[in-house]
C-alpha cells in the first residue's frame, strides 16, 4: 500500500470572524490516497474551503487561526512549517484550482507569464495549455485574463495547477462558477489529468451530482465535522449518516416528482405575456484602433413568445444565452431595440432577483418595505399593517421580521421577503431570475416550493429564468431553451427533458451531472 | 473530545488598515472637534484683550504675567488674536465644506440618479473640467481678481471644492442605483423624487459626511495658505496665516510671533484630522 | 492604446482651453488696469485711454478673447504690472529654480510613500514609529515646517542655510544651480546647492508624501487579500516574487491617480515655501504679485503651472495604463 498523498490527522481549526472566534472544523481525520479523486461534500459554512487552505498551508493570517493536530502532505507539517519548506511543498506537490475564474488570475499580467511562474518555460507552457484543451495556445500565451472566457480561465488554471506535476491538486468548487457544458468538460479534464498524470485530486463541491461523476470516494462535512467517508458508490446510494441522506434528499433531479396542482395546461384566453419580435442589440467599443471600431452584439435575438394566464414557462439558457436581458426587458428595467413585449391583465410585471440581499433596501425595515408596494393603493394605517401582516404570513415569516433589517435576516427569510412584496399585490407575472442558485440545496427547494405555493394560491403566471434543468423542470408547465438570444426550442417540461429535439438541449441534458439510480 | 488549540503558522501583529478606535476613543475625539467648535463660536467673548489694540509691551514671551501667549511687536495680545484667528479659520472651513458638500452633493446626486446626457455630458463634463485644473492655484486668481477679504477668499475656494464632493457622491450614487434595490423600488411602483429620498441618499450620506469630516483639515490649511499669502482679510484684522507672514523678520529673535500663529494652525488641523478619523470610525458604511 | 493616447491628448487640449477663458474672464473683473503697465504710473488718462484703444481692450468680448488666444500661442502673456516686463521674459527667468524645487521635492515624496506604504502593508517591524512621524509632520501647514525647519536647521544647529539657492554664482545653461553646478563638475558649489535645497525641497514634500503613501497603503493592503495572489501564494512563490510581480502592480493604480493629484498641489504649495525660503521661483513671483493685486503676472503664472499641471495628468494616466490594460479598454 502505498504512501497516501496527504493526511489530515485529527484537525480542529477556530478562526475569529467579525470579533467572534468560532470553531469551523472539529477533529476531521482524512487519508487521501496516491492517484485518487476525493470527493468532499458540504454546504457553506461546513468548513470544506478552509480544509482546502489547511492543505496548502494559506490560512489566513488575518483571522488569527488556532489550530490542533496536523495537516501532512509529503511529510511536511502544512501547520507548523517554515514558510521556505511550505513553499517547497507548494513548488512540488502541489497544484491548486480555485472557484471563481475572474478574479483567480492576475488581470495585469499576461497568462503565458503566469503559467511561466510555473513552468519556467514557454514550451512546455504550450504544451500545457494543449493538454487542457486551449486552442491556439501559442497565441493564448500573450493575452490578458479578461480577453477569456470564464470556462477558458480555469483551464488555464488547471495547466498552472498540474505544471509541477503535482502528486496533489486541490479544487476547491472549480466547476460552481461555469455553465453546465462547461462544467462537464473541465471534470472530463480533471479525470484525464488523473489518469494521465496520476495525480491525486481533493475535489470540493456542494453538488453531490459532480461527486457522483467524478469521485472515487466521498467524504461529506458537515458543521466542521467529518460525518461520513467511504466508495462514492456507497455513500450516494447506501448513505449512512442522517446528514447525508437529508443532502441526498433536498437535491433537485430531473427524475424527481413535479407538483400535481399545476399538471393541466392549456387555455385560450388572450395570452398574458406576449412577445412579438424582440431585439436587443448592444454595441460594444474596442478599444486598439485609433477610431475605435464597435461590435454589435445581438442579446435577444428575434424572440416570440405567448405565455398563457396562470402559466409558468421556465427559460433554460446558459451565460450569455440572453436570458435574463430578456427577462429585464419583459420587467420593464431595460428597453428593446425593436420589437414589443404587452402585458395583459393588472398589477403590472414583478420581479425577484438573483441576490435577494442586495434587492432590499439596506436602510429600510421589512414592514416599511412592504408597505411602500401598497402606497398606490392609497389605504389607511390600520389596513396597511393588516395587509403587510397579511403578506408576512403568506410566505411563512412571523411578525416580527417587519422590524427588522435586510441585514439581520438570513439568505432564505430575504428571499421570502421579496417573493412577499412581489406578489403582494397580485402582478400581471411573476418574474424570476435564477432566485435560488446563490442558496444552499434544502433552502432552494423551499423557496421553489414556496413560489409554487403562491402561484397556486393566487393563479399567478410566473416566467422562470434559470441555468439548471432540474430546476426548469420543477417550476415550468413549459421549458423555453434559449442560445445567443434565440428560443431554440420550447414545449412542454417532460416532453423536452424526455425526448429533446434539438441537439443543443441534448447538450445541455447530457452535461447535466445526474445521479443515476441504481436499479 | 476537545483538542488542545494552538496558533499556528506565523503570527503577525493585528493588522491595522485605518487605526481601530474603540469607541469611547471615538466619541472623545469628536468631543473635541465640538469644543473647538464652540471656542471657535465664542472667540470674542473669550478674548482677554482687543485683539487689534496694543495692551501691552512690546514682544513679551509667551507664560508672561497678563498674557498667555505673549505679545506681538506692536504690543498686542497674542492670545487674543490668535483665539479670533482660530474663529476665522475654523468656522471658515466649516463653511466652505458645508457649501461644496451642498453644492457638489447635489450636482452629483442628480448625476448619479439621472444618467445620460444630463449626467455625462452637462455635469460631469464641468466637474472633470474644474477637477482637472489645479484648484489651489485657480483659488488664488479668482480671490486675486475679486480682491482680498475673507467672502471673496471663501468664494474663491468654495467655487474650487465642490466638484471633488460631486465625484464623490455621483460615484455613490451610481453605485448605488445599479443595485437591485433600486430597481425594485421602481417595480414597486415608487416614484422617482421618492427614489432618490428614500433608496439613495440614505445609503450616500454616510460616505459623503465621513469624506467633509476628513476634508475640513484639508481646507483649513489651504485657507492659511491664502491667508499666509496675503488673500485674507487686511492687516490689522487678526488671521493665523497672515500673521504668521507679517512676522516672518522675527522668527530667529521672538520666534513666538510668527510661531503662536502657525502652531495654531497646527493643531486646528490635528484635531480636524483626528475628528475625521473618529466619525470615519463611527459611522458605519453598508456594504 | 492609440485610441487612448488621442481621447486624453484631446481632452487635455479642452481643459486647456477652458483654463485661458477662465483666466482671461477673471482678467476682464479684475481691479487694475493692464494698459498701465505700459504706460507707467504717472502717465495722463488720455494715454492710459489711447493705450487701451491700442490694445485693443474696446473691442467686443469674443474678439479680446480670440487675440488673447492668440497673444498666448505667440508666447505673449501680457506685461506684469510690477516689473513692467513682458510676464513671460519674468516666467522664463524663473520657472528653473521652481522646477529644480518641484521635481527634487517630488522625488522626495514618492520615496517617502513607498516606505510609507510598503512598510505599513507588509508588516515591517519598528516602521510605525516612522509612520507615525511622518503623519504628524503632514497635518501641519508648511509653512510652519519650514519655519521650524529654519530655527532647529539654521537657528540652532547651523547645518542648512535658510534662504536663496546658493552662495555661488550659477554657471548655466539650464539655470538650476545643482543640476548646473553638476553638470559643470564644481563640487564645492554642487554640495553648497545642495544644502540649499534640501530644507525646502523636504518641507515640500511631507504633506503629499502622505498622502500618497496613505492610498498606495491601502491598496496594497485591498490587493494582498485578493484571490490571485492566493493563487500565486499557492504556486510556491517567494513573497518577494509575489509582492513585486502581483501586488504593487496591481496596487499602484490610486497611489498613480494620488500622485498627479498631489503633484498639482505642489505647484500652490511652492508658493508658500518659495516666499519663506527667498527661493527665486516663479512661485515667489506669484507670491510678490498677489499683494500688489498684478493681475497679468498672476494670470500669467497660473496658465503656466496650470499647464504643466495638466500635461503631468496625462502622463499619469498613461503610467497608469501601461500598469493596468484594463484601463484602456473602455
Amino acid at each position: 500500500m502505498t504512501e497516501p498523498v496527504a493526511v489530515v490527522d485529527d484537525f480542529s481549526l477556530s478562526l475569529v470572524r467579525n470579533g467572534i472566534r468560532s470553531r469551523v472544523l472539529n477533529g476531521v481525520n482524512l487519508r487521501i490516497r496516491a492517484g485518487e479523486i476525493l470527493g468532499l461534500v458540504g454546504e457553506s459554512g461546513s468548513g470544506k474551503s478552509v480544509l482546502a487552505l489547511s492543505l496548502l498551508g494559506l490560512l489566513p493570517q488575518a483571522s488569527h487561526p488556532q489550530t490542533g493536530g496536523s495537516v501532512t502532505v509529503g511529510g511536511v507539517n502544512m501547520l507548523r512549517a517554515k514558510e521556505t519548506k511550505l513553499r517547497k511543498v507548494r513548488r512540488e506537490l502541489l497544484g491548486a484550482i480555485f472557484q471563481d475564474p475572474m478574479t483567480s488570475l492576475n488581470p495585469t499580467m499576461r497568462i503565458g507569464r503566469q503559467i511561466g511562474e510555473r513552468t519556467h518555460d514557454d514550451t512546455e507552457s504550450v504544451r500545457l495549455l494543449g493538454t487542457v484543451g486551449v486552442r491556439d495556445a501559442q497565441l493564448r500565451l500573450r493575452v490578458y485574463p479578461h480577453e477569456l472566457s470564464g470556462g477558458l480561465r480555469q483551464r488555464v488554471m488547471a495547466a498552472i495547477a498540474v505544471a509541477g506535476r503535482p502528486a496533489l491538486i486541490v479544487a476547491d468548487e472549480p466547476t460552481t462558477a461555469l455553465d453546465v457544458t462547461v462544467q462537464a468538460q473541465l471534470l472530463e479534464l480533471l479525470r484525464e489529468l488523473r489518469d494521465d498524470f496520476g495525480c491525486s485530486v481533493l475535489m470540493i463541491t456542494h453538488d453531490l451530482g459532480v461527486a457522483d461523476q467524478i469521485a472515487d470516494r466521498l467524504a461529506v462535512l458537515y458543521r466542521g465535522e467529518l460525518v461520513e467517508i467511504g466508495p462514492a458508490a456507497d455513500v450516494i446510494r447506501n448513505p449512512e449518516h442522517e446528514y447525508t441522506r437529508s443532502l441526498l434528499a433536498s437535491r433537485l433531479s430531473l427524475t424527481m416528482p413535479r407538483d400535481e396542482r399545476f399538471m393541466q395546461t392549456g387555455c385560450d384566453a388572450e395570452p398574458a405575456v406576449r412577445i412579438r419580435n424582440l431585439h436587443r442589440i448592444f454595441t460594444v467599443r474596442r478599444g486598439g484602433r485609433v477610431f475605435g471600431g464597435s461590435r454589435e452584439i445581438a442579446a435577444v435575438d428575434g424572440v416570440d413568445l405567448d405565455i398563457a394566464p396562470r402559466e409558468s414557462l421556465a427559460i433554460v439558457g446558459e451565460s450569455g444565452s440572453g436570458k435574463s436581458t430578456l427577462l429585464r426587458i419583459v420587467a420593464g428595467l431595460e428597453k428593446s431595440t425593436s420589437g414589443s413585449v404587452t402585458l395583459s391583465g393588472t398589477g403590472g410585471p414583478q420581479m425577484v432577483f438573483q441576490d435577494a440581499g442586495s434587492s432590499l433596501t439596506p436602510w429600510m425595515s421589512v414592514g416599511k418595505t412592504l408597505a411602500e408596494r401598497l402606497r398606490p393603493l392609497e389605504l389607511g394605517r390600520a389596513e396597511v399593517r393588516d395587509r403587510v401582516t397579511a403578506a408576512l404570513a403568506a410566505v411563512d415569516l412571523p411578525l416580527e421580521v417587519a422590524a427588522a433589517h435586510p441585514g439581520e435576516l438570513s439568505g432564505g427569510q430575504r428571499q421570502r421577503v421579496a417573493l412577499a412584496r412581489a406578489t403582494m399585490i397580485p402582478p400581471a407575472v411573476l418574474l424570476c431570475d435564477e432566485p435560488t442558485s446563490a442558496l444552499d440545496a434544502s433552502l432552494a427547494k423551499s423557496v421553489l416550493a414556496l413560489i409554487r405555493d403562491l402561484r397556486a394560491r393566487i393563479g399567478m403566471t410566473v416566467l422562470f429564468v434559470t441555468h439548471d434543468l432540474a430546476v426548469a423542470r420543477l417550476m415550468g408547465d413549459r421549458i423555453a431553451v434559449m442560445r445567443t438570444g434565440r428560443i431554440v426550442e420550447i414545449g412542454p417540461a417532460e416532453q423536452v427533458i424526455a425526448t429533446p429535439g434539438e441537439e443543443y438541449t441534448r447538450t445541455l441534458l447530457a452535461a447535466v451531472p445526474e445521479i443515476v439510480e441504481a436499479s | 473530545m476537545t483538542a488542545i488549540l494552538v496558533p499556528s503558522g506565523r503570527l503577525r501583529p493585528l493588522s491595522v488598515g485605518s487605526r481601530r478606535l474603540s469607541k469611547p476613543a471615538a466619541w472623545a475625539l469628536v468631543g473635541l472637534v465640538v469644543a473647538v467648535t464652540g471656542l471657535a463660536v465664542f472667540a470674542r467673548q473669550l478674548a482677554p484683550y482687543n485683539p487689534i489694540q496694543p495692551v501691552g509691551p512690546l514682544n513679551l514671551p509667551p507664560l508672561s504675567p497678563g498674557h498667555l501667549l505673549g505679545t506681538d511687536g506692536i504690543g498686542r495680545d497674542l492670545l487674543s488674536r490668535t483665539l479670533i484667528g482660530i474663529q476665522v479659520s475654523w468656522l471658515s472651513a466649516l463653511v466652505v465644506v458645508a457649501s461644496g458638500l451642498l453644492i457638489g452633493g447635489t450636482v452629483g446626486l442628480i448625476a448619479g440618479a439621472t444618467g445620460g446626457w444630463v449626467d455625462s455630458v452637462l455635469l460631469m463634463r464641468i466637474t472633470d473640467l474644474f477637477l482637472a485644473l489645479p484648484g489651489a492655484l485657480v483659488a488664488i486668481a479668482i480671490v486675486a481678481a475679486l480682491g482680498s477679504g475673507l467672502v471673496n477668499t471663501l468664494i474663491g475656494v468654495a467655487i474650487v471644492w465642490w466638484p471633488y464632493y460631486a465625484r464623490i457622491v455621483r460615484g455613490e450614487v451610481k453605485a448605488l442605483a445599479a443595485r437591485p434595490h433600486v430597481e425594485s423600488a421602481r417595480l414597486a411602483e415608487v416614484s422617482r423624487p421618492r427614489i432618490l429620498l428614500d433608496h439613495l441618499l440614505p445609503g450616500v450620506v454616510p460616505t459623503a459626511v465621513v469624506s467633509a469630516s476628513l476634508d475640513i483639515a484639508n481646507v483649513v490649511l489651504l485657507l492659511a495658505a491664502l491667508s499666509f499669502l496675503g488673500l485674507g482679510q487686511k492687516a490689522p484684522a487678526p488671521e493665523l496665516g497672515a500673521d504668521t507672514a507679517r512676522a516672518l523678520s522675527q522668527l530667529l529673535s521672538q520666534w513666538w510671533v510668527p510661531g503662536v500663529p502657525g502652531i495654531a494652525v497646527l493643531a486646528l488641523s490635528l484635531i480636524a484630522n483626528l475628528g475625521g478619523d473618529a466619525i470615519r470610525n463611527l459611522i458605519p458604511v453598508r456594504r | 492604446m492609440l485610441a487612448f493616447i488621442t481621447r486624453r491628448a484631446a481632452a487635455a487640449v479642452v481643459i486647456l482651453l477652458t483654463l485661458s477663458l477662465l483666466i482671461f474672464v477673471l482678467q476682464a473683473v479684475s481691479p487694475g488696469d493692464p494698459a498701465r503697465a505700459y504706460v507707467g504710473a504717472n502717465a495722463s488718462p488720455e494715454m492710459v485711454a489711447a493705450e487701451r484703444q491700442r490694445l485693443g481692450m474696446n473691442d467686443p468680448f469674443f474678439t479680446r478673447y480670440f487675440h488673447f488666444l492668440g497673444g498666448l500661442f505667440a508666447g505673449d502673456l501680457g506685461r506684469s504690472l510690477r516689473t513692467r516686463q513682458p510676464v513671460v521674459f519674468d516666467i522664463a527667468t524663473y520657472v528653473p529654480a521652481t522646477v529644480e524645487l518641484v521635481v527634487t521635492a517630488f522625488l522626495i515624496a514618492l520615496v517617502l510613500a513607498a516606505l510609507y506604504a510598503l512598510s505599513g502593508a507588509l508588516q515591517w517591524p519598528g516602521a510605525a514609529l516612522g509612520r507615525g512621524t511622518l503623519l504628524l509632520l503632514a497635518t501641519a501647514p508648511p509653512f510652519l515646517l519650514a519655519l521650524v525647519g529654519i530655527i532647529v536647521f539654521f537657528g540652532q544647529l547651523g547645518w542648512l542655510p535658510a534662504r536663496g539657492v546658493g552662495d555661488f554664482d550659477d554657471p548655466g545653461p539650464f539655470g538650476m544651480q545643482a543640476l548646473d553646478t553638476l553638470l559643470h563638475g564644481q563640487t564645492d558649489a554642487f554640495v553648497d546647492a545642495l544644502a540649499h535645497l534640501a530644507l525646502p525641497a523636504v518641507v515640500l514634500s511631507i504633506a503629499p508624501a502622505v498622502a500618497i503613501g496613505r492610498v498606495f497603503r491601502s491598496s496594497l493592503q485591498a490587493v494582498l487579500d485578493v484571490d490571485y495572489v492566493r493563487t500565486a501564494r499557492s504556486k510556491g512563490l517567494t513573497e518577494l516574487q509575489v509582492v513585486a510581480h502581483h501586488v504593487v502592480r496591481n496596487g499602484i493604480g490610486p497611489a498613480l491617480s494620488m500622485g498627479g493629484l498631489q503633484l498639482g498641489f505642489m505647484f500652490a504649495g511652492v508658493v508658500v515655501v518659495e516666499q519663506v525660503f527667498s527661493w527665486p521661483g516663479i512661485g515667489n513671483y506669484l507670491a510678490a504679485s498677489i499683494p500688489v493685486a498684478d493681475f497679468p503676472a498672476i494670470a500669467g503664472v497660473t496658465l503656466v503651472l496650470g499647464a504643466i499641471y495638466v500635461v503631468s495628468n496625462v502622463v499619469v494616466d498613461l503610467l497608469q495604463a501601461l500598469a493596468d490594460p484594463r484601463v484602456t479598454a473602455e
